[in-house]
C-alpha cells in the first residue's frame, strides 16, 4: 500500500536575526532532515517538547510554509511542484485543526456560515443543497443541526472544537492534521473529542497527523509515533512497540516523566537535567547529548542516523545496542479494580446510544432535575 | 487528622455579583482542614471553584464584586476577619502562593533578584546585601545554575521552567507554613513538569510546609499529594487519602474523571465521557449538582442537596448512592 503522504528530508530554517540590509545572519534550525510517511486511514503522532519543531513539520506537510530542502508527496504527487490552483485543490484533501478553538473560528460568522464557506470555496455542493449538507456535518460531529444559526461565542470549548472538526470534515478530506487538538480542553471534554476523532476515522477512513506533547493521549489515539527532539526525529515505531520498549534515551525520559494517576505505581523516573538547548545554536553531534545520561565522546561530534530494524522501529542513537533495557518506564500493572472498571463502564454506556453528544448550549438554562 | 490543623476552612461561600445583577455561586459551604506538613490536592475542571478557593484563602478576591463568608482559620487568625495590613504581613511570609503562568506573575521591568529581595526586606527586614545573599541561596535551592549571575537577569531572559523556579524561590523566601500552588506545572513540558514536581517534593521534605496543590491533572495529584479533595460546581464532592481515592472513588464524578483520562497503564478503545455541561452557577440545581450528568441518577438525587458524609474512615463523599460498589455488585 503506497503512502498517502510522504515527507523526505525536510529542512526548514527561519531567519532569527538580520543584517542592516535584511540579509539573515542567524537561523533557527527548526526542522533538520525529517522524513516520515502516513498511510491512508492511519494516525501518525508527532511528539516532543515545545520548540522541537513538531508544529513546523505539520505546516510543512501541508505546504503552508515552504521547506528549504526536501520533498513532500501526497498520493504520489510532488506537492512542491504544484501550481497555485493545484495547491488549492490539494488543500481540499488535507485539513488542519488547531489547538485553540476560540482563536480559530471567526466570531462574526455563524456556525452555518463557517461550515458553508469551504463548500462554496471548493464548489463542492450547489448553493441550494448547502444547508442540508451543513446539518449533516453537524450531526456527524455530535452537534444538533439547529446550532447552525449560532455564533462561536455561544459554545463551550469542547463544542467549539467540534465545530472546528466539522469545518475540516466539510470538504471530505483524506488527511487531517490535528495540532494539539485537545490540549486546551478539560479532561472530561477531552475524552469526548478523542472518542469523536477515533469514530470519525473509522467511519470515514481518515488519516491523521496528530501533533501533541501529551504521550498518554498519543498512546490512546496513534498507530505510529515519531518522537522529535530539536528539529529531528529521534525514534519512530508502532505505538505499542514504542511504549512497550522505548529505545532512545530521550523517549525513555519523556515516557518516564508522565505522571500516572496511580499513587503506588512502581516505575523508574528519569528526570532530565538541564534546559532544552536552543534551536538557534543546537549542540553538535547528537542534539540530545547535552541532556543524555549515556553520552560518550562520539555523540558530541557525530550526529547519529535514524536506523530502522526489521520491524520498522527506528532509532537515532549511536549507543542503542548497548543501552540497558528500559524496564518499568511505563507501568503495566493494569488500571482499575474490577468494581471500579464496572463503574467506569457506566460512563461509557451512557454515551453509546443514538443520543450521543447530549449537546447543550452554554447559555441555555441548566438542566436541573432533568 | 490527629495534629491540630494548620488551616481550617469552615463553610466558605463565595458569591460573585455580576454587573448585570446576576449572582454566581462560585464556592459553596466548603469545609477543609490541612495538617502541618501535609499536601492536599484540590482537583476539578475549569470553573469548579478551586482557584477561587485559593484566592479566598489569600484574601485576593476583589472586594467590590466578591462576597466571601464563612471562616478560614490559619495560625490563630480568621483570615476573612483580618485587617488588610495584617494580611499583607502574612502574604509572602507565612502564606505564599505560586501561580500557573510565571511570566505574568513576575514584573518584567525588575530583575528577578530585585523581586526576591523585595519580599525578604518587606517581611524580614535586614540589610540589602544580606537579603541578596539569601536570594542567591534560594535560587540555588531551586536548582538554578550559577545563581550569583542569574539573580541580575530580567524575567524575559529565563525559560518557562526557570521562571517557575524563580516563583517557587520567591514563595519560599520567608519559609511559609502554607504554600498554595495553583496549576504550577500546567504551562510546562512534561520533562520540566517532572523537574518541578521533584523540586516540590524535595522542598516539602526539607521545610515541612503544608501545600495545597490546585490542578486538573490527576496524574500530578497521584505523584505528590497525600490527600485529595475533588471539587465540582463549587462544592467538594469527595475527599480522601490519595491511595483511597484512586483505588476506590466514592463519587460518580471522580469515577468519570478517572475513566476519561487516557493512561499509559491501561488500554481502552473508548474513553469514558461525562456528557452534558456544568450547571449554570447563577442558578445552581436544587439537588445534587452532578445529577444531570450522572449515569446512576435517580429521583432522590434531585430532591435535596446531598450532604458530604463519611463512607469509609477518612473518606467522604457527597453522593447518596455511596458506597458505589453496591451499584455494580
Amino acid at each position: 500500500m503506497t503512502a498517502l503522504l510522504e515527507a523526505d528530508g525536510l529542512v526548514k530554517r527561519f531567519p532569527a536575526t538580520r543584517s542592516l540590509f535584511g540579509r539573515p545572519t542567524a537561523f533557527v534550525r527548526a526542522v533538520e532532515s525529517v522524513s516520515f510517511s502516513v498511510k491512508a486511514g492511519e494516525t501518525l503522532a508527532l511528539v516532543g517538547e515545545s520548540g522541537c519543531g513538531k508544529s513546523t513539520v505539520s505546516r510543512l506537510a501541508l505546504r503552508l510554509i515552504e521547506p528549504d530542502a526536501g520533498a513532500i508527496r501526497f498520493e504520489g504527487r510532488d506537492l512542491l511542484a504544484l501550481t497555485a490552483t493545484e495547491l488549492r485543490a490539494f488543500r481540499r484533501k488535507a485539513q488542519l485543526i488547531f489547538q485553540d478553538p476560540y482563536a480559530s473560528l471567526n466570531p462574526r460568522m455563524t456556525v452555518g456560515q463557517v461550515l458553508a464557506e469551504p463548500l462554496a470555496l471548493h464548489n463542492l455542493v450547489p448553493a441550494s443543497a448547502r444547508r442540508e449538507r451543513v446539518e449533516q456535518i453537524l450531526r456527524m460531529v455530535g452537534l444538533e443541526p439547529r446550532v447552525a444559526r449560532r455564533y462561536p461565542h455561544e459554545f463551550s470549548g469542547g463544542q467549539r472544537q467540534r465545530i472546528a472538526i466539522a469545518r475540516a470534515l466539510a470538504v471530505e478530506p483524506k488527511l487531517i492534521i490535528c495540532d494539539e487538538p485537545v490540549s486546551a480542553l478539560d479532561v472530561s471534554i477531552r475524552s469526548q473529542i478523542l472518542n469523536l476523532l477515533r469514530d470519525l476515522q473509522q467511519r470515514l477512513g481518515l488519516a491523521y497527523i496528530f501533533v501533541s506533547h501529551d504521550l498518554a493521549v498519543v498512546k490512546h489515539i496513534a498507530d505510529r509515533v515519531a518522537v522529535m527532539n530539536l528539529g529531528q526525529i529521534v525514534e519512530t515505531a508502532a505505538t505499542d512497540a514504542l511504549f512497550a520498549a522505548p529505545r532512545h534515551p530521550y523517549t525513555r525520559a519523556l515516557l518516564s516523566a508522565i505522571p500516572v494517576p496511580k499513587p503506588q505505581a512502581k516505575r523508574s523516573r528519569i528526570v532530565l537535567q538541564g534546559e532544552l538547548p536552543s534551536a538557534l545554536n543546537p549542540p553538535t553531534g547528537c542534539r540530545f547529548h547535552s541532556r543524555c545520561a549515556y553520552v560518550v565522546e562520539r555523540c558530541r561530534v557525530e550526529g547519529p542516523a535514524l536506523i530502522a530494524d526489521s520491524t520498522g522501529h527506528a532509532t537515532a542513537c549511536h549507543r542503542v545496542a548497548e543501552l540497558p533495557p528500559a524496564d518499568a518506564v511505563v507501568p503495566h500493572d493494569g488500571g482499575f479494580s474490577p468494581a471500579l472498571e464496572k463503574l467506569v463502564a457506566a460512563f461509557s454506556l451512557s454515551t453509546e446510544g443514538p443520543a450521543r453528544g447530549g449537546v447543550d448550549i452554554v447559555s441555555a438554562s441548566p438542566r436541573a432535575g432533568a | 487528622m490527629t495534629a491540630s490543623p494548620l488551616i481550617e476552612i469552615e463553610g466558605l461561600r463565595v458569591l460573585f455579583h455580576g454587573d448585570d445583577g446576576r449572582v454566581t455561586h462560585a464556592v459553596d459551604a466548603l469545609d477543609l482542614k490541612l495538617a502541618p506538613g501535609a499536601t492536599l490536592g484540590l482537583v476539578g475542571e475549569s470553573g469548579c471553584g478551586k482557584s477561587v478557593t485559593s484566592l479566598a484563602i489569600m484574601g485576593l478576591l476583589p472586594k467590590r464584586s466578591a462576597n466571601v463568608s464563612g471562616a478560614i482559620r490559619f495560625d490563630g487568625f480568621d483570615l476573612l476577619q483580618t485587617a488588610d495590613t495584617t494580611l499583607r504581613d502574612l502574604r509572602g511570609n507565612r502564606l505564599a502562593m505560586i501561580f500557573q503562568e510565571p511570566m505574568t506573575s513576575l514584573n518584567p521591568s525588575f530583575t528577578i533578584g530585585d523581586q526576591i529581595i523585595e519580599t525578604i526586606l518587606r517581611h524580614r527586614g535586614g540589610s540589602r546585601p544580606s537579603a541578596r545573599e539569601r536570594a542567591i541561596a534560594l535560587l540555588r535551592r531551586v536548582h538554578i545554575p550559577s545563581p550569583e549571575k542569574r539573580i541580575d537577569d530580567y524575567p524575559h531572559r529565563l525559560s518557562g521552567g526557570m521562571r517557575q523556579r524563580v516563583m517557587i524561590a520567591m514563595a519560599l523566601a520567608c519559609d511559609p507554613r502554607l504554600l498554595i500552588a495553583d496549576e504550577p506545572t500546567t504551562a510546562l513540558d512534561v520533562t520540566l513538569q517532572a523537574q518541578i514536581l521533584e523540586l516540590m517534593r524535595e522542598l516539602k521534605a526539607a521545610s515541612g510546609a503544608a501545600i495545597i496543590l490546585i490542578t486538573h491533572d490527576l496524574g500530578v495529584v497521584a505523584e505528590v499529594c497525600d490527600e485529595v479533595a475533588v471539587m465540582y460546581a463549587g462544592e467538594i464532592v469527595e475527599r480522601a487519602s490519595v491511595d483511597e481515592l484512586f483505588a476506590a472513588p466514592q463519587h460518580p464524578y471522580t469515577v468519570g474523571l478517572l475513566g476519561s483520562i487516557p493512561r499509559l497503564d491501561r488500554r481502552t478503545d473508548h474513553l469514558a465521557t461525562i456528557e452534558g455541561m456544568v450547571p449554570n452557577m447563577t442558578r445552581p440545581p436544587t439537588g445534587c449538582r452532578f445529577a444531570a450528568r450522572c449515569p446512576f441518577v435517580s429521583d432522590v438525587c434531585t430532591e435535596a442537596p446531598p450532604p458530604l458524609v463519611e463512607v469509609n474512615p477518612g473518606h467522604d463523599s457527597r453522593c447518596v448512592k455511596a458506597p458505589l460498589e453496591r451499584l455494580v455488585s
